[in-house]
């Protein structure tokens, strides 16, 4: 217990520290600008195409109760979070391995603390992130659907943030694995794109054989597919979808934790 | 103070064909400073790393303070280390790194444990510098630092004084000469007078072999040999084998008589001063004696 104690601590500590540096970081900045920046073309993107064809967007009767603009924004962006997440963390790891700095800190705490305390730094940059993006995505939507009451609207938001948190930590455990596997940031960063484009491969390749081939169950290994319930309106479907995802989660940290215990540092 | 601070059996640990430690057995006393001797490529700082958990034997045992090094946690609050290739990460103020590790440490005044250890390394004045903008020396002052911080029982220092500037190098030995005694410190150099100077003992490693290992009494033959610097007279070397405890006596070089004694069975103070007698008495004139080798020229004897 005193060892759990002590490990928590330390991950606390780490986590303070360390995103306190990467918030004055020039180049997290960037990268909070640009993903600001990518959304509201989406919405203005999303919100055009939309206004042009109006009712012609399939949606299912549960999710009505979201704005059209929002579920649009959401799909997209679940396209480049993956990417915007490996840019933001892919030498988290690798960074302190190439340099050594990492022994500066594996004399003072454990490697799992290290692992989670970094994780918890880019998860509690997105959550920030994301939901001052979401924030601004639902007031616009507010503005175009005066309909849109106040409490669907506080609702409905807590649910988008959730499901965009929800996926994207599988994915920051994703670059945190794939941080944990080079000494060279540059070898992480083309790894994770690698990864993350493989996935969105598998994805379509398994839509492509669906009814055709047994390859239509490759789908199936892409963290993506599972994205389809995250806003459903239905608890035991967005449960199960974020079991997977937690599960996901869960694969990747412990893969990475698991390089890290067996490889030199 | 008996116990033992490191203990390496039969390590060996191979990078790809490259053996850079093998099969290594080595003792480390609590309590004791320890030097870690030998050229480029002797396997000091694979040994090192090994010993800070950094790299994981591909062989043998290790166990430091009680524990394999490469557990976690295990030495926590328990060493200190300078690891010689690792930089400082950037994006901190030297300050705020050092009270952040301290934090890490579970120190209860981390911030004071950091200004103390920068004020001891002569560095109080880079608080708010970005570690980034260090000279080296500065950078090396600063992981010196923090390998000072809570006063570890075991530090572990890489190649302390390795590009600092002569009076920094001074004040950096002064530190090592204070821990002695309260701290295991085990210093690998390749300053082998530093070595002599602050090591109670060492161990000589060569392409990753250990050579020999003892007290720098025993390295540097200093209880066992002696020599004489003759002025003039003859010297006869078989008259001196006969007198108690010397077992051996030559002309090492023309005016320097080479004595070995048993050390373990006779004081050197009584076997140099009968000999020096007897010198005397035969009418042979002495310039000086001096005990054992310098550690230099022994390491390169060996190597």
């Amino acid at each position: 217990m005193p060892g759990t104690l002590d490990g928590l601590k330390e991950i606390a500590v780490i986590w303070s520290a360390e995103t306190l540096r990467a918030v004055r970081s020039a180049r997290t900045l960037v990268l909070l600008g640009l993903y600001t920046l990518f959304s509201l073309a989406t919405l203005l993107v999303v919100a055009a195409l939309i206004s042009s064809a109006s009712g012609s967007m399939v949606l299912t009767q549960e999710l009505t109760e979201i704005p059209p603009v929002i579920l649009g924004v959401f799909k997209v962006n679940l396209f480049f979070l993956p990417v915007y997440v490996a840019l933001m963390g892919f030498d988290q790891i690798s960074g302190e391995v190439g340099t050594r700095s990492i022994r500066y800190i594996t004399v003072r705490a454990r490697l799992s603390s290290l692992l989670l305390g970094k994780f918890l730094v880019q998860a509690s940059l997105l959550v920030g992130l994301v939901l001052v993006i979401d924030v601004g995505i639902f007031l616009y939507a507010r503005y175009s659907h005066p309909n849109f009451t106040l409490s669907a609207m506080a609702l409905s938001l807590v649910k988008v943030w959730l499901a965009t948190l929800v996926f994207s930590l599988a994915y920051v455990a994703l670059t945190t694995f794939c941080s944990s596997l080079f000494r060279s940031s540059g070898l992480s960063l083309v790894f994770n794109f690698a990864l993350v484009i493989g996935f969105l491969l598998m994805e379509l390749v398994g839509w492509y054989y669906k009814d055709k081939s047994f390859i239509e169950y490759i789908r199936y290994l892409s963290p993506s597919y599972y994205s389809s319930d995250l806003l459903s309106p239905v608890l035991s479907e967005f449960g199960r979808s974020g079991l997977t995802y937690a599960g996901i989660t869960l694969l990747f940290l412990g893969g990475a934790y698991g390089v890290l215990r067996a490889r030199d540092l | 103070m008996s116990e033992l601070a490191i203990e390496l059996s039969q390590v060996t640990k191979r990078f790809g064909p490259k053996v850079a430690v093998n099969a290594v057995s080595l003792a480390i006393p609590q309590g004791q400073v320890y030097g870690l001797i030998g050229p480029n490529g002797a396997g000091k700082t694979t040994a090192f790393s090994m010993m800070c958990g950094f790299l994981h034997p591909t062989a043998g045992t290790l166990q430091v303070m009680g524990v394999p090094p490469t557990t976690p946690g295990a030495l926590k609050g328990k060493l200190g280390a300078l690891p010689q290739d690792a930089l400082l990460p950037a994006g901190w103020e030297v300050g705020e790194l050092l009270t952040y590790w301290a934090r890490l440490s579970g120190l209860p005044q981390p911030e004071r444990e950091a200004r103390e250890n920068l004020e001891k390394v002569g560095l109080a004045e880079a608080w708010f510098t970005p570690t980034e903008a260090l000279s080296h020396g500065m950078a090396k002052r600063t992981a010196m630092a923090q390998a000072l911080m809570g006063q570890p029982p075991l530090v572990l220092l890489d190649e302390p004084t390795a590009g600092l500037d002569p009076r920094i190098a001074a004040h950096v030995r002064q530190l090592i000469r204070d821990m002695k005694g309260r701290q295991t410190v085990v210093v690998s150099s390749h300053n082998l007078q530093e070595l002599e100077e602050l090591c109670d003992a060492a161990a000589i490693l060569d392409r990753g072999t250990l050579v020999k290992a003892g007290t720098m009494s025993e390295l540097t033959g200093q209880g066992a040999e002696f020599r004489v610097q003759i002025a003039r007279g003859e010297v006869i070397p078989p008259e001196l084998t006969q007198l108690p405890g010397v077992t051996s006596a030559k002309m090492e070089s023309p005016g320097v008589l080479l004595v070995r004694f048993d050390g373990q069975a006779h004081k050197p103070e009584e076997v140099i001063s009968r000999t020096v007698a007897h010198l005397l008495q035969t009418g042979v004139l002495i310039l000086g004696v001096s005990r054992g080798q310098k550690l230099e020229e022994r390491v390169l004897q060996i190597l």
